[in-house]
């Protein structure tokens, strides 16, 4: 019973979906006035999936069978990720040995189910998309688990997540330190483009390829696709807080640092153009790695 | 169903096509979309792929070869669909209706809900044509 | 020695009339078999850019009229061609010179039904699919 609890409303399923809507809509919102614009409304984003939920879904003849069980895929294993992180935030000792390996396996997931869904379609423009978000994918992994390993070490070793929050209370928060810094700043490209905005829109959205990875889509699967998104756009802020900036975590503060982060990715989402894929990807394997692997030295050496 | 329709109101997804237009009207329409008159406020939005569209808003008179295409575009999209047509030349073909090359005016190729006179519409006058479109969606229940 | 004194002196006997409406717009009119010979002159030898072609019928003949640029001096050249014989109209293409001419030249023959001998790709450019073939719209005597 307090499982279903868990899963179903608090931190589940319908606690992540409220507060990631509400996330989407902080940031369409903030667009919008950064573009001198009034924006929508603080209901659109409900409205928006009460409006596709009525709508008919029309299915391709060349799709497959994962054509409509990929969107799920990725909902499911966000909703996983919001309920772990949330109950190892209210409760420092609810998680278990090794969850962090969890939470990083399972945050791969709706990339993955992106990626099927779009080959699954057949449509060569998704295709194109499909190929494009495999690339990112390989890009923005390797970076973000080496900062993560950074945490790990400032953390003494341990890869449970409710040990890197009690450690942060006895010994400063990570982001304090020359290590934590640098690795904080990896963590928040690799989440730039894992959340798929603006430098690295590639995959979907684009004036290139009328919609990429969701071309096919509509009605209902279109509708779980965009949960997923703005459950993420909740949910990964949530795990960057928890890993670096673990130390004062009461309602109130975890608000403010959410809030906070969400700014910064408005931001760098308002001020830059979209990079070619090809450009994101020397991005990525070039500087970005090579601040990983820095702060991964200097983690190890104490600093 | 009533819920459906009251949700459809507040957020219309609309994507463009243009069966043979001077690009005027296709101007105009994005000039909506810029800060002067944002749309998005009212749940606008310009989408990508006619999957994802609620309305359909053409332009052009109705050239021979973009009919075929028009005709597909609109099978594509999921119903409940609006189809707006936007300008004169989709309206009643402007100057070029005794021409060799275009077929006849939007309605009779496609079902159309809202007309937008203009060459090109105001963006004053394609918002009044879309409240006139929300509101006919509401008395239509 | 400019460019129009070249002209003239090149291929002098063979241009028909020659009016200048203002100082940069010259207009020549050339027989059918000269053209081939005047534009291989003006483009490869003076370095003139072709611009287009225009087709129109008139009561008198089908007119075809090559624009070509000079564009270190802003002047254009429009050379004429008149085809009296409206039942089986031809005249020689001008894609083996430049290969700008061949969609242009396509689309004089769809609408127009001029025939370009040697012309290497003579197929529809912008009617539709299921036009009848020999209705050709631009024509005076064109029945919808």
């Amino acid at each position: 019973m307090r499982v279903l609890f868990d899963y179903l409303i608090f931190p589940g399923f319908l606690f992540t979906v409220c507060l990631g809507l509400m996330a989407a809509w902080v940031e369409r919102k903030v667009t919008a006035r950064i573009q001198w614009r009034v924006g929508p409304p603080w209901y659109q984003n409900f409205v928006d999936i009460i409006k596709l939920l009525g709508k008919e879904t029309v299915l391709p003849r060349s799709a497959s069978l994962t054509f409509l069980l990929s969107p799920y895929l990725g909902l499911l294993s966000t909703l996983l990720v919001a309920v772990i992180l949330g109950k190892n935030l209210i409760f420092s000792s609810a998680g278990f040995q090794a969850d962090l390996i969890v939470l990083l396996y399972l945050l791969v997931i709706p990339a993955i189910a992106t990626i099927i869904g779009a080959s699954s379609s057949g449509n060569p423009l998704a295709s194109v998309g499909a190929s494009r978000e495999i690339k990112l994918v390989l890009s923005y992994e390797l970076p973000f688990i080496l900062a993560v390993i950074a945490v790990i070490i400032r953390s003494k070793g341990s890869i449970q997540l409710g040990e890197i929050l009690s450690n942060q209370a006895d010994f400063g928060s990570n982001i304090f330190s020359w290590s934590g810094f640098l690795a904080f700043m990896v963590a928040i490209f690799c989440m730039q483009a894992k959340l798929g905005m603006n430098p690295f829109d590639i995959a979907e959205a684009e004036q290139e390829i009328m919609a990429g990875t969701m071309i096919e889509y509509s009605g209902l699967p279109l509708a779980v696709f965009k949960l997923t998104k703005a459950c993420l756009l909740y949910t990964m802020p949530l795990l960057l807080i928890a890993l670096f900036m673990g130390r004062a975590i009461s309602p109130v503060f975890l608000l403010l640092k959410f809030i906070a982060i969400l700014v910064v990715i408005i931001l760098i989402k308002n001020t830059n153009p979209r990079l070619r894929i090809d450009q994101a990807m020397k991005f990525f394997w070039g500087p970005v790695t090579l601040l990983a692997v820095i702060s991964l030295i200097l983690a190890l050496k104490g600093l | 169903m009533d819920l459906r329709l009251k949700a459809l109101t507040k957020s219309i997804w609309v994507f463009h096509v243009s069966a043979g237009s001077c690009n005027n009207c296709d101007i105009e329409i994005l000039d909506c979309l810029t800060p002067r008159f944002d749309l998005e406020r009212f749940g606008i939005q310009l989408v990508g792929s006619v999957r994802h569209a609620d309305a359909l808003l053409v332009t052009g008179a109705m050239n021979r070869k973009a009919v075929p295409r028009l005709k597909k575009i609109y099978e594509q999209a999921p119903k409940p669909c609006l189809v707006v047509a936007c300008g004169i030349c989709a309206i009643s073909q402007n100057m070029f209706r005794d021409s060799y090359s275009m077929l006849g005016p939007l309605d009779s190729i496609l079902p159309v809900d809202v007309y937008i006179p203009g060459c090109p519409p105001k963006p004053e006058a394609m918002i009044s044509g879309i409240v006139k479109l929300v509101n006919k969606i509401k008395n239509k229940k | 020695m400019d460019t129009k004194a070249k002209i003239k002196e090149s291929l002098g006997s063979r241009v028909i009339s020659w009016s200048e409406c203002s100082p940069r717009r010259v207009y020549l009119t050339v027989k059918k078999e000269d053209i081939f010979e005047l534009s291989r002159f003006l483009f490869k030898e003076l370095g003139l850019r072709f611009v287009t072609a225009s087709g129109i019928d008139t009561p008198r003949a089908f007119e075809i009229i090559y624009h070509f640029s000079d564009d270190a001096a802003g002047v254009v050249y429009s050379a004429r061609v008149l085809l009296e014989d409206k039942l089986h109209p031809q005249v020689d293409s001008l894609t083996p010179i430049f290969s700008g001419a061949e969609w242009v030249e396509r689309e004089i023959w769809e609408m127009l039904g001029i025939n370009f001998k040697n012309h290497p790709n003579l197929k529809r450019l912008l009617l539709a699919e299921d036009w009848p073939q020999g209705k050709y719209p631009l024509r005076q005597d064109y029945e919808p």
